[in-house]
């Protein structure tokens, strides 16, 4: 009942998940794994239970195994009973399932791991997830495992739930098994863990016995933070660009911030506090239930001409516009730009050329009565592909998905550039690049600001969002839980913000 | 013209020049005349099911459109010349409305477009089975007007005009148009076209109502080929249509091919089978070779997609 990793590396794409990680862990003990978000835990968990092939190194784990998945794993349309015994329901004469005797079966398991407030008849997609959760983790338990693997069991949990766990994940361990949990909240691994395994940066940075939350955050984020920021200290935000009230949409609860000209505005917080539905939903991607959204325009100048010489009419001042974004072409108009994080879902076209990728967004604008003026547009995409140095002079007119992960961004960047709008929402943008379109990208961010261009800026790797905003707002469950006022400088005051349990809670 | 059309162009004319060499009076004029004429409705179906094709979808209500549209022509029309701009409006105009309803039902209602457009075929044939009463119009004498017959008479006839319009109409809309290019967006990426502010549902809408017009299209010119209308006219353009889009070098995931492929696919299709009836192969052999070609062309292409 051994678990051991040694030397184990995996890439998904040009992105390396784990490099060189190496685990063990003890039968008889709770092992917690801590680290930001893409540290490597749940690569490392999904290596260790089988469920991907590592590129490098060895992997040995004795025992029976069960695992709870960060992504819950029941299937929506099966009640929970058949959800439960779907590997061995009980079976009749000629091995057929016997139906009446499923849901009693249930209960019972159910009722023995504590869990008996779950109906067993009701479909799974009908749970709350919480209740979905539980569900899931008596699955794991009712197989009685060795070895446990349990990534980010309780973020969907109530306060009780997490005391129903924790009492199971001791009991198993007192009865010998080798339990391995990850967790964002400090509080729980401190409370449960014999010992914690850091992360950093896909692989292992420290194991202890004790350790303490300063040292934990300190160890988690790194502390290289160096010149590779451009300095935004001197740019000063101006007049108020986009405002936002009470906005309740997806995850997120009430939020309320204001936007101004030339100002970088972080978003922190752990993963899925609902930043994602933040950017979407001011992007008109979303579904909001309530808020109000107003965006003052930018003064004349900057705005492109149309064909024939006229005058944009993105040019002048509208003060306080009420926006109604149905969909993404509203917010386009409206002057909002979105570049998304994961560029092969939802920013590039692969197979398009170069040029219809950079041109998408803003077709309408060198066009004649729905004709593409094809010189204009070959003239504007060159201007910015040259100005980014994208593809080191390769031809427009080639593959999008010829180019690099880094080129590929910039190319996904120089699309919305070309929209000329006032506010950039930018989620996740450096997600998988190199370092070097990294720091070009930090540059091309804060030379946006410059040009007094409003702009909201999350990132997964929370240095970043430390390093280069004016201001962060910091999510959890939803809400505004913080506003640190900028320069943060160091991703330790985010994290901590992001993981200390509000006082009155 | 991308790589797979250029193949698509060279697979017809091998097809075409193995036909001249096997049988004789396949190269003069009047035998290629007839090809194209025959090529022509497969090319008119394939015109709509491409359509849909680059945005990922299909159209499977392809034969009972142009079915149902060539006998609203013949009903309404009567067979009388001065009635043809009406029957006419009324024929492209039904195919328009069931290629809408298609559209509305998959890009707002969510409807896979397999049961969305198969539902609209059976619709479509009760709905004319119904209406005419089982009877074909040879039976009730509504035939195809003058003027519609003619377009088929000729050293150089009509018919192959019209063709060409069509090819040109589909062509300059998806090379030289914003709508073309968020075509080509839609079928390349739904999720990043949208997010680039392309509106993906009026998009496909608008492809499949086009769909129903071509399908609406291809039935007139058969009435007019014909001289009437028949129950099952439209039966065999289903397979016709997604196989010349297939063999057309159309990439079936959406987002990739062109009409010159697709006008090289008809060709392609018609030529082997008329080569086949040529060589007086027996109608069971014509049918696996002709489905054997296919697969052989089709294989050709996923090999070369795999060194893309």
């Amino acid at each position: 009942m051994t678990v051991t990793a040694t030397g184990v590396g995996r890439a998904f794409g040009g992105v390396q998940a784990l490099r060189d990680a190496s685990f063990a862990a003890r039968p008889g003990e709770i092992h917690a794994l801590a680290g930001e978000n893409g540290a490597g835990k749940s690569t490392l968990i999904k290596v260790l239970c089988g469920a991907i092939r590592a590129d490098t190194g060895t992997v040995v784990v004795e025992g029976r195994v069960a695992t709870a998945f960060q992504e819950l794993s029941l299937l929506p349309d099966l009640t929970v009973a058949e959800n439960l015994l779907l590997a061995a329901p009980p079976r009749g004469r000629l091995g057929l399932v016997r139906r009446s005797r499923l849901a009693d079966e249930a209960a019972l398991i159910l009722s023995r791991y504590g869990a008996s407030g779950v109906d067993p008849r009701s479909p799974a997609r009908d749970l709350a997830v919480s209740q979905k959760q539980v569900v899931e983790l008596v699955r794991v338990l009712a197989l009685e495992p060795d070895v446990v693997f349990l990534d980010e069991p309780t973020a969907a949990l109530a306060e009780r739930e997490v005391d129903w766990l924790a009492g199971h994940m001791r009991r198993l361990r007192d009865a010998g098994a080798c339990v391995i949990f990850t967790s964002h909240r400090w509080r729980e691994i401190e409370r449960l863990a014999d010992r914690v395994t850091v992360f950093r940066g896909g692989t292992n940075v420290a194991t202890r016995d004790r350790l303490s939350e300063e040292e934990a955050i300190t160890l988690m984020t790194g502390r290289t933070l160096g010149a590779t920021y451009p300095d935004v200290s001197e740019i000063v935000p101006g007049e108020s660009a986009l405002t936002v009230t009470g906005l309740t949409s997806g995850r997120l609860r009430e939020v309320s911030f204001e936007l101004r000209r030339g100002e970088i505005l972080g978003v922190g917080g752990l993963a899925g506090q609902g930043q994602r539905d933040l950017f979407l939903t001011l992007f008109g991607a979303g579904k909001p239930a309530a808020g109000r959204l107003s965006v003052t325009r930018a003064t004349g100048g900057t705005a492109e001409p149309v064909a024939d010489g006229r005058p944009s009419a993105r040019a002048g001042l509208l003060p306080d516009w009420p926006v109604r974004l149905r969909q993404p072409r509203d917010a386009i108009k409206a002057g909002i730009a979105y570049v998304p994080e994961d560029r092969k879902a939802e920013g590039l076209l692969l197979h398009l050329s170069i040029r219809d990728n950079i041109a998408l967004a803003t077709l309408a604008r060198r066009s004649r009565a729905g004709f593409i003026r094809h010189r204009a547009e070959k003239a504007a995409v060159s201007g910015i592909a040259g100005k980014l140095a994208i593809g080191a002079g390769r031809s427009t007119a080639q593959a999008a998905g010829t180019l690099s992960g880094g080129n590929q961004q910039k190319a996904v960047m120089a699309r919305w550039l070309l929209t000329d709008a006032d506010v950039f929402l930018l989620y996740d943008v450096t997600r998988g690049v190199d370092a070097a379109t990294k720091h070009d990208i930090y540059h091309l961010i804060a030379d946006l600001a410059r040009d007094g261009k409003a702009i909201l800026f999350y990132s997964s790797e929370t240095e970043e969002i430390a390093g280069l905003c004016h201001r962060v707002l910091v999510l959890r469950e939803g809400r505004i839980a913080a506003e640190l006022p900028g320069p943060v400088g160091d991703a330790e005051t985010i994290v901590a913000a992001s993981i200390r349990e509000p006082a009155d809670a | 013209m991308n790589r797979r059309a250029a193949y698509a162009v060279a697979v017809a004319a091998v097809v075409l020049i193995l036909g001249a060499v096997l049988s004789p009076g396949f190269a003069s004029w009047p035998g290629l005349r007839a090809v194209l004429i025959v090529a022509s409705f497969t090319g008119f179906v394939a015109a709509g099911q491409m359509l849909v094709v680059l945005v990922g979808g299909i159209d499977l209500s392809i034969p009972w459109v142009l079915n149902a549209a060539a006998i609203v022509l013949t009903t309404t029309g009567l067979g009388l010349a001065d009635r043809l701009p009406l029957a006419l409006a009324l024929a492209v105009g039904a195919g328009l409305l069931a290629g809408l309803v298609n559209g509305l039902g998959v890009a707002w209602l969510g409807v896979p477009a397999v049961v969305m457009t198969l539902g609209m075929n059976g619709v479509l044939q009760g709905l004319t089975l119904g209406v005419s009463q089982g009877l074909t119009c040879g039976d009730c004498g509504h035939y195809a007007p003058q003027p519609l017959r003619d377009l088929f008479a000729g050293t150089v006839p009509a018919a192959l005009l019209v063709w060409l319009g069509a090819a040109l109409f589909v062509t300059v809309l998806l090379t030289l148009t914003t709508f073309g290019r968020r075509v080509y967006a839609t079928g390349a990426n739904p999720r990043a076209a949208y997010l680039s502010g392309v509106g993906v549902k009026g998009v496909t809408v608008a492809l499949y109502t086009l769909s129903g017009g071509f399908a609406a299209l291809a039935g007139i010119m058969l009435v007019g080929y014909g001289g009437q209308a028949s129950l099952g006219l439209g039966d065999p353009y289903l397979f016709e249509s997604i196989a010349a889009v297939v063999v057309g070098g159309v990439s079936i995931l959406g987002g990739r091919g062109t009409y010159v492929g697709v006008i090289a696919g008809s060709l392609t299709l018609v030529a082997v089978t008329t080569v086949l009836r040529a060589q007086q192969v027996p109608e069971y052999g014509r049918l696996m070779i002709y489905g054997l070609v296919i697969l052989a062309i089709l294989f050709a292409y996923g090999r070369e997609r795999a060194h893309d």
